[in-house]
């Protein structure tokens, strides 16, 4: 008995030192893909790509925290994958990071040209692609029919406030959003024409612009309740407390569940700039690791190739409601019909790009810091303005 | 016993915990090592797997972190480490006397099971439990204890003040099993024959308690205590997760010096710079140890 209790310890060390995950050792028409996505995304991509690419043995692996990973193995010939489908905010780091292969290493740019512009340059990083976008998406109005129909849908950001007013009362809300989240509260800073921080990695959180959108936001969240975290917001739409909402392409499934008749609008339009409310958008797409590039570039090429086809974008958009990165995925009737993915791309089209910039990480942990601050905690706007802006060059300046 | 065959037990000695010492250097001493080799690199984004040693710098550009906000950090790490280890020490002291009491004989087991079931659950669920199940403003219970009631919704986490104390009460029934389970044990080693001729003495349970109870517990506790307080010192998740997280942050603006260097350094993705704050908090906290050692040792 002792022997064996031994020889298991014994074990245990070995596996603990070695190290048990599982490696990437796969031969050259093997691809293994890393994503964080849901099951029916990845079943249309793997359908597509045993159907058009059956020699190349292609695996979908889930991580759940895929950007840390990557960063910590992203150069390691054992452990990379050769692939990863996420989202396009992150491929700046990578980039800097020097994991990453452009996409013109494989396909050239001229057979990109059928892609939706706002997904190219989205994918695009200091000149080069690095992203093949699959799909993208942006946040929707929505709303409960039980309570407002499609004529009193707001036009107008006035209008919303006025019914903010007449229905947030016996605990029910005319309107909810994750006020004090910078993705969602980044949609009225947009609207009067500003944004946390310039293409070019400057912070922009003193701008008058900004302290605008900060003031006449305040008013709306001055309505909402003192809550900004995912659960509660969308547990108050669900429950038939909320009226009206901006959410994601992923929480609609939840809505359809739940059995509530949703409608999907337009972003309201801010009365004194004219311009609506606009979220930022976001690409998801595969990304090719360089450690592998150069010994799998005929099966990577196959896969990506594979990946450009319209009808992955017509799979995608009928079984996800995602909105295609294509643009001839469009001319297939049931994409055209289908409103929830013909409103995304309309949104979409007025939203802003995420930025794909390293600086984006501490940015957005200022932003979140400044929203918290004014609508939380009650403290000026200006003075929480330049604080912001005084931390952000301090964080930006510490990343180097 | 000659000169040999003490140094072949010695060898035989090194050699049966070399296993361990193994054990404990890979995943102890390793990573401590690491860190400061990173923190004399320039680790960060733009030099990722090809960074160098930048010497001292990153120790330079360190210690502009340590500014007022970090030395308000600094005293409320010491509150919060005061407060949690006294309310601590005198709630787990209350209830093992309670579960050595001849009283619920019977039900013992019972409640110490249930009452090791808050370490039994990963402290990550437990804090989000909290948060959204008691705390939060629309549905937690607190706020519908206080409607019922007739009162106000209140936002138990958007002041300074109640954010600390629900960090607290959070923090407390995290850490409070382990703390009962050691003053159990201890209880129970004390020798009944102190109590009877304390009894004989004419003592009543307050100074037996006092004279008896206390200074026996003291030598099996310590290590114990000392433990809590390193670990309550670097506390980060409850905080973290109950008033800072990105995207559920509450208004309160509580950090303990953990949280600070995160929310100053980590988020950069500068590791070398990180790793200088880490080594200089883990400094700190060598430096802390020496002198609760000394004491331990003067009191001993």
């Amino acid at each position: 008995m002792k022997k064996y209790k031994s020889l298991i310890i014994l074990l245990m060390v070995v596996f603990v030192l070695t190290g048990c995950g599982k490696k990437n050792t796969s031969s050259s028409q093997s691809i293994v893909i890393w994503h964080d996505k849901e099951d029916a995304v990845i079943k249309v991509l793997e359908k597509h790509l045993k159907e058009t690419v059956p020699e190349v043995e292609v695996t979908f692996e889930k991580k759940t925290g895929l950007t840390e990973s990557l960063k910590l193995v992203g150069n390691d010939p054992s452990s990379a994958p050769d692939m990863y489908l996420f989202a396009h905010d992150k491929l700046g780091v990578y980039a800097e990071m020097g994991i990453l292969s452009p996409l013109t290493d494989f396909i050239t740019k001229e057979e990109l040209s059928d892609y939706i512009p706002l997904t190219l340059s989205s994918a695009t990083y200091k000149g080069e692609i690095y992203q093949l976008p699959l799909y993208f998406e942006t946040l929707l109005f929505v709303y409960n029919k039980k309570y407002m129909s499609d004529e009193e849908v707001p036009k107008t950001t006035e209008e919303l406030y006025k019914y903010m007013v007449s229905k947030t009362k016996y605990g029910h809300y005319g309107f909810v959003e994750q006020h004090s989240t910078p993705y969602y509260a980044v949609g009225w800073v947009h609207a009067f024409g500003s944004d946390y921080i310039s293409s070019d990695g400057v912070p922009l959180f003193d701008t008058e612009e900004m302290k605008e959108a900060l003031s006449y936001h305040k008013k709306f969240v001055s309505l909402m309740p003192g809550e900004t975290e995912y659960a509660t917001v969308n547990t108050l739409f669900l429950e038939g407390m909320a009226h009206t909402s901006i959410v994601g392409p992923w929480f609609v499934p939840s809505i359809k569940d739940k059995g509530i008749d949703v409608g999907f609008a337009q972003m309201p339009v801010v009365d004194s700039t004219g311009e609506p409310i606009s979220p930022y958008c976001g690409v998801q797409g595969v990304h090719v690791i360089k450690v592998h590039a150069e010994e799998k570039k005929e099966a990577i090429t196959k896969v990506l190739k594979a990946l450009m086809s319209p009808q992955v974008g017509v799979d995608l958009a009928l079984s996800t409601g995602a909105a295609p990165s294509r643009l001839s995925s469009y001319e297939n009737e049931e994409v055209k019909n289908n409103t929830l993915v013909m409103l995304m791309r309309q949104t979409a089209e007025s939203a802003a790009p995420m930025p794909n910039i390293p600086e984006l990480d501490p940015i957005f942990v200022v932003a979140g810091n400044l929203l918290t601050d004014i609508n939380m905690s009650g403290m000026d706007i200006d003075e929480a303005a330049e604080k912001a802006q005084k931390k952000a060059l301090e964080l930006i300046g510490n990343m180097r | 016993m000659n000169k040999k065959n003490l140094r072949k037990k010695t060898l035989i000695a090194y050699a049966a915990s070399a296993p361990a010492l193994i054990l404990i250097a890979s995943i102890v001493v390793f990573p401590i090592i690491y860190t400061l080799y990173i923190s004399l690199t320039n680790m960060n984004t733009y030099h990722w797997f090809n960074y160098e040693i930048i010497g001292l710098k990153n120790y330079q550009r360190a210690l502009t972190v340590f500014d007022s906000g970090f030395f308000s950090a600094l005293l409320t790490t010491i509150l919060w480490t005061v407060v949690n280890i006294v309310i601590q020490l005198i709630i787990a002291f209350i209830v093992a006397n309670l579960l050595n009491s001849p009283l619920i004989k019977h039900q013992k087991r019972l409640y110490e099971t249930i009452l090791m079931f808050p370490w039994a659950m990963p402290g990550y669920v437990s804090i989000l439990l909290w948060k959204t199940g008691m705390f939060n403003t629309q549905f937690g219970l607190l706020n519908n204890w206080v409607q019922k009631l007739g009162f106000e919704s209140q936002r138990w986490l958007s002041s300074d003040v109640s954010a600390f104390i629900c960090c607290t009460v959070v923090n407390l029934w995290l850490a409070l099993p382990f703390m009962i389970m050691i003053m159990d044990g201890g209880l129970k080693s004390i020798d009944k024959c102190l109590y009877e001729s304390a009894t004989i003495d004419g003592a009543g349970k307050f100074k037996q308690a006092m004279v008896v109870t206390i200074p026996c517990l003291k030598p099996i506790i310590g290590p114990s205590v000392v433990i809590t307080i390193f670990t309550t010192f670097k506390t980060f998740d409850v905080i973290y997760l109950m008033v800072l997280q990105t995207g559920a942050q509450t208004g309160a603006h509580i950090q303990t010096i953990i949280t600070y260097a995160y929310e100053n350094a980590f988020i950069t993705n500068n590791y070398g710079y990180s790793s200088a704050i880490s080594i200089i908090i883990f400094i700190m906290l060598i430096a802390f140890s020496f002198v609760t050692s000394r004491r331990k040792n003067d009191d001993a």
